[in-house]
């Protein structure tokens, strides 16, 4: 775990704001300050192509005076800047309105044992600058190897080391050390003016656990060349099979539409429909923050609150909305956990798996579209609407017979979510929010 | 510029430590940057003022080149320890016996200031910025019965950079920016819909006196809402599309701009790298970038390298003409510089970006661009796009119509337009003599790294473009 030498100035940074901002005549305070340890390595044709290494602190900070509520934070930590900062905000709050909602929660007689949720790997933070670039480089040269790559965008190694320290005027006082480690390749194939690209990249809390370069480089190689000498496809409505990594941006335009804080405001097609069938049988749907070793996993939240598990939709059925103390007072729902910062953020929030596996998803579909990759916007949480410009691999016969590219996918995320025919038990929780391969019965890919 | 010494203090000769301690390996260049920043922020929602904030980011960069190579260090903490770690970390990069000679400051030449502003929102009171705040608020919330969700921000920072290189040179500039945007969400029979509108750039706040009003941003927003609630959906399929004037200049910024960030050309990643002086596209298109247009959101008087930005010539009649370049890819390529190294804050190395894009006017007369159509679509807002060096490239429409008969129709639904770069601007087939440039309220992300930009182009026609609706 991190020095004492290095956390006590951060609790006493953040203890001290919150004693002056009472000082100064604010009702609640709560302040947090962190402290990263941050070093990246790009390489490229086998060079360091930049290096950066930096550690930084920054504190934030809300007060609620009168039920009005102000916000700051700052780079800049020298004391005369705090203390001024922390009378500009007491002050500012004349100038808002009264919110019956606003407030820190209660303190909560729960604490959730930190070392068992396994957020720190101390070997992240003795790896030297050697070793890291050694990885990157060893992971692009093996990419490298293969013929039919033509060109890289380099490896990269990252790690990150942070502390968190979270003070408030309802008395709590918390720290976490957090690591994290990613490996990653970017990589081109084809001639010049046909080229596809793809990358990969494998993220962990533990150094152990990072996948290997030859892993990284290998994966990255295969969804690089299975695109080349892609054909377009007519318009047509067919049946998609989402790879998990589709998977993944799908449950987050999902996590985008169950936050409190677009329910509240009815700027989510959930608004109000608590309790009903939104998806079919295959939708369940966890927020879950206190998985081991996971990369969406915390003690508690940015205001205090214990994180939890919460069951989101239980086999179709919305249950609950991930909220923090604001909008749950709202919704006059509890909070469950998801404060981030000022808004609600996901901790490990996935879809759970199912039995098939994603073969047997590919094997099932007669003639339809496997989804690798897609590109740019085009998802309103209003309507659920989506249009995205999509790249993948046909099937025909249950088989991959060629590559797609230059279509875009279009449908409505309730009216997929009804259409889910499979669920792929190949869930590995790689990106915080996550889930396996599935298969949609239904969904208009646009081409010629 | 009092005001950035008064927060940053540090007189030359630190600033000559750290660079000597950066080239104490035998770098080939370093370069110091700093920077200070003061946001505010109110939020209205739900009819009252729920949010004010303050935020300072404060933080020294320590840059070092190495033939190729880059090495960065960054600190908040201004001590002199810490900016020692910083430039001995940026140091490491090298290993060489070179020892550095650093000549005396000069001062860039600069130009004249491209941020004439009467009422520097950094210096005006709170209240009246609420005061704008809650007109674009109240403006859009009774504009219609069917506007059921409002929300209006106000943003505006001023960016205190200083500058200064291993050549000697050393520059500074202070940077307003100001943001005004309005929300919407209208609903009618169960359906809903969204809108937005918004304005600003690097102005005071007579801006919102005389250019755009805070009534007419929450007027815009909620049109745009009850326009959506009418809209079908977009068709699917390849078919003629017409850009509107002004926003759909972020396709040209998508398709063409990200491509011609020199910093993927010597890589040989960019389809662009060997296009240099080659027909790329039709005659009719010709690209600038510019972030010399006063008061524009992705104008500067300096780069993040301290050069001063030209007006940069990127397509010429359909021919690649030139890229946009930072010192490390101008060296590499053997190109001259063009301003265009930005970089989102002291923690980022800068890299080349775009700053204001735009598509030059044409001849055409937009009526007769449209009459030429006999079914397609009509693209007016965006919501954003994205690129890959391969050239595939999308980008969202948020609001557009069909177009029949060489008249507008139905307003339609959200839809993704795709395509491949250079087969795209072969097939621009008219181009419109009315430029316009899109909201001042627009971010560009690449690496990680948010800049604001803006992007503009006179009606063009695209003969045939993959749409991707659901009908």
């Amino acid at each position: 775990m991190t020095e004492t030498s290095i956390v006590d100035p951060l609790l006493g940074l953040a203890e001290r704001i919150v004693r002056l901002a009472k000082e100064c005549g604010s009702d609640e305070v709560e302040a947090t300050v962190s402290y990263g340890r941050e070093f990246s390595v790009d390489v490229r044709q086998g060079q360091i192509e930049s290096l950066v290494e930096a550690g930084s602190r920054v504190l934030s900070f809300r007060v609620i005076k009168d039920m009005k509520t102000a916000h700051a934070n700052s780079s800049d930590l020298q004391e005369e800047t705090v203390q001024r900062l922390i009378r500009n905000a007491v002050s500012r709050t004349a100038l808002g309105s009264r919110d019956e909602c606003a407030g820190l929660p209660p303190l909560s007689s729960e604490r959730v044992d930190i070392p068992p949720l396994r957020l720190f790997d101390p070997e992240v933070a003795k790896l030297g600058a050697a070793q890291k670039i050694k990885l990157a480089l060893e992971t692009e040269r093996i990419a490298l190897e293969d013929k039919r790559i033509t060109n890289s965008h380099g490896a990269s190694f990252i790690t990150n080391e942070v502390t968190t320290v979270l003070a408030a005027s309802n008395g709590f006082l918390g720290t976490y050390d957090q690591t994290f480690c990613s490996l990653s390749v970017g990589l081109q194939a084809g001639e010049t003016d046909n080229k596809v690209e793809d990358y990969w990249v494998s993220v962990d809390r533990f150094f152990k656990n990072l996948e290997s370069p030859e892993t990284v480089a290998k994966k990255a190689v295969v969804r690089t060349v299975r695109q080349l000498k892609p054909r377009k496809i007519r318009t047509q409505t067919v049946p998609v099979v989402f790879e998990p990594g589709m998977t993944d941006w799908l449950v987050g335009f999902l996590f985008a539409c169950i936050s409190a804080v677009a329910v509240y405001q009815k700027t989510t097609f959930l608004a109000g429909r608590l309790g009903e069938r939104i998806g079919n049988k295959n939708i369940t749907v966890i927020d879950d923050g206190l998985m081991p070793g996971r990369l969406g996993s915390r003690p508690f939240d940015s205001e205090g609150v214990p994180c939890r598990k919460t069951t989101v939709f239980d086999r179709g059925v919305l249950l609950q909305f991930l909220c923090n103390t604001y909008a749950g007072r709202k919704l006059k729902l509890p909070t469950t956990g998801n404060s981030d910062g000022t808004g609600i953020g996901p901790n490990n929030f996935y879809l759970l798996p199912g039995n098939a596996s994603p073969q047997e998803i590919i094997a099932s579909t007669e003639r339809g579209l496997l989804l690798t990759r897609t590109i740019g916007h085009g998802l309103n949480p209003v309507t659920g609407d989506i249009s995205r410009g999509a790249f993948g691999l046909w099937v025909e016969g249950g088989e991959i017979a060629y590559p797609v590219s230059e279509v875009t996918i279009a449908g409505n995320l309730e009216q997929i979510l009804s259409r889910v025919e499979m669920v792929g038990n190949d869930l590995d929780f790689r990106a915080p929010v996550c889930g396996p391969t599935i298969k949609i019965g239904a969904l208009t890919v646009a081409g010629e | 510029m009092i005001a950035f010494e008064d927060h940053f203090q540090m007189a030359d000769t630190g600033r000559r430590k750290a660079l000597e301690l950066a080239l104490s390996r035998g770098g080939d260049f370093a370069e110091i940057y700093a920077e200070y920043r003061v946001y505010s922020f109110i939020n209205m929602e739900e009819d009252i003022i729920k949010e004010t904030a303050e935020s300072i980011s404060l933080g020294f960069g320590v840059r070092v080149i190495s033939g190729e190579k880059t090495g960065y260090g960054y600190t908040n903490d201004l001590s002199f320890d810490s900016i020692r770690k910083a430039a001995l970390t940026a140091a490491s990069i090298a290993d060489s016996e070179k020892t550095a000679f650093l000549p005396d400051f000069r001062r860039a030449p600069r130009s004249e200031d491209r941020y004439p502003l009467t009422r520097p929102a950094h210096q005006a009171s709170l209240q009246d910025k609420i005061n704008l705040v809650r007109r674009a608020y109240l403006s859009c919330q009774k504009s219609d019965a069917k506007i059921k969700k409002v929300k209006a921000l106000f943003q505006d920072h001023v960016q205190y950079v200083f500058v200064a290189n291993s050549e000697g040179w050393a520059a500074e500039d202070a940077r307003p920016q100001v943001k005004l945007v309005c929300t919407a969400v209208a609903e009618k029979d169960k359906r809903k819909e969204f809108g937005f509108s918004g304005g600003g750039g690097r102005v005071g706040l007579e801006y919102f006196g005389q250019t755009f009003s805070p009534e007419r941003i929450g007027r815009e927003a909620a049109e745009e809402a009850l326009l959506l609630l009418e809209a079908v959906e977009a068709p699917a399929g390849e078919m003629p599309v017409v850009l509107a004037p002004g926003h759909a200049g972020v396709l040209v910024h998508e398709a063409v701009g990200h491509l011609l960030e020199a910093d993927f050309n010597p890589k040989k990643t960019s389809i662009f790298w060997d296009k240099l002086g080659q027909k790329v596209g039709s005659p009719l298109l010709t690209i600038y970038d510019d972030p010399t247009l006063p008061s524009f959101r992705g104008s500067y008087n300096i780069d993040d390298e301290g050069t001063p930005p030209e007006k940069t010539l990127l397509i010429d009649r359909g021919v690649v003409h030139s890229f946009l370049q930072d010192r490390l890819s101008a060296r590499l390529m053997g190109r001259p510089l063009t301003g265009h190294a930005r970089r989102q804050d002291y923690t980022c190395i800068p890299i080349p970006r775009m700053s204001n894009t735009y598509v030059d006017r044409g001849q055409d007369d937009p009526e007769d661009i449209l009459k030429s159509v006999a079914k397609g679509i009509y693209a007016e807002k965006f919501e954003g796009g994205q690129v890959e060096d391969s050239g595939k490239f999308t980008f969202s429409i948020s609001a557009g119509y069909l177009i029949e008969e060489g008249r507008l129709t139905a307003p339609i639904k959200q839809a993704t337009l795709i395509g491949t770069n250079i087969d795209i601007l072969q097939k621009i087939e008219r181009v419109g003599a009315d430029l316009s440039f899109g909201l001042q309220t627009g971010t560009c992300g690449k690496e990680g790294q948010e800049v604001p930009v803006t992007d503009g182009c006179p009606t063009i026609k695209i003969s045939r473009m993959t749409v991707g609706g659901q009908s």
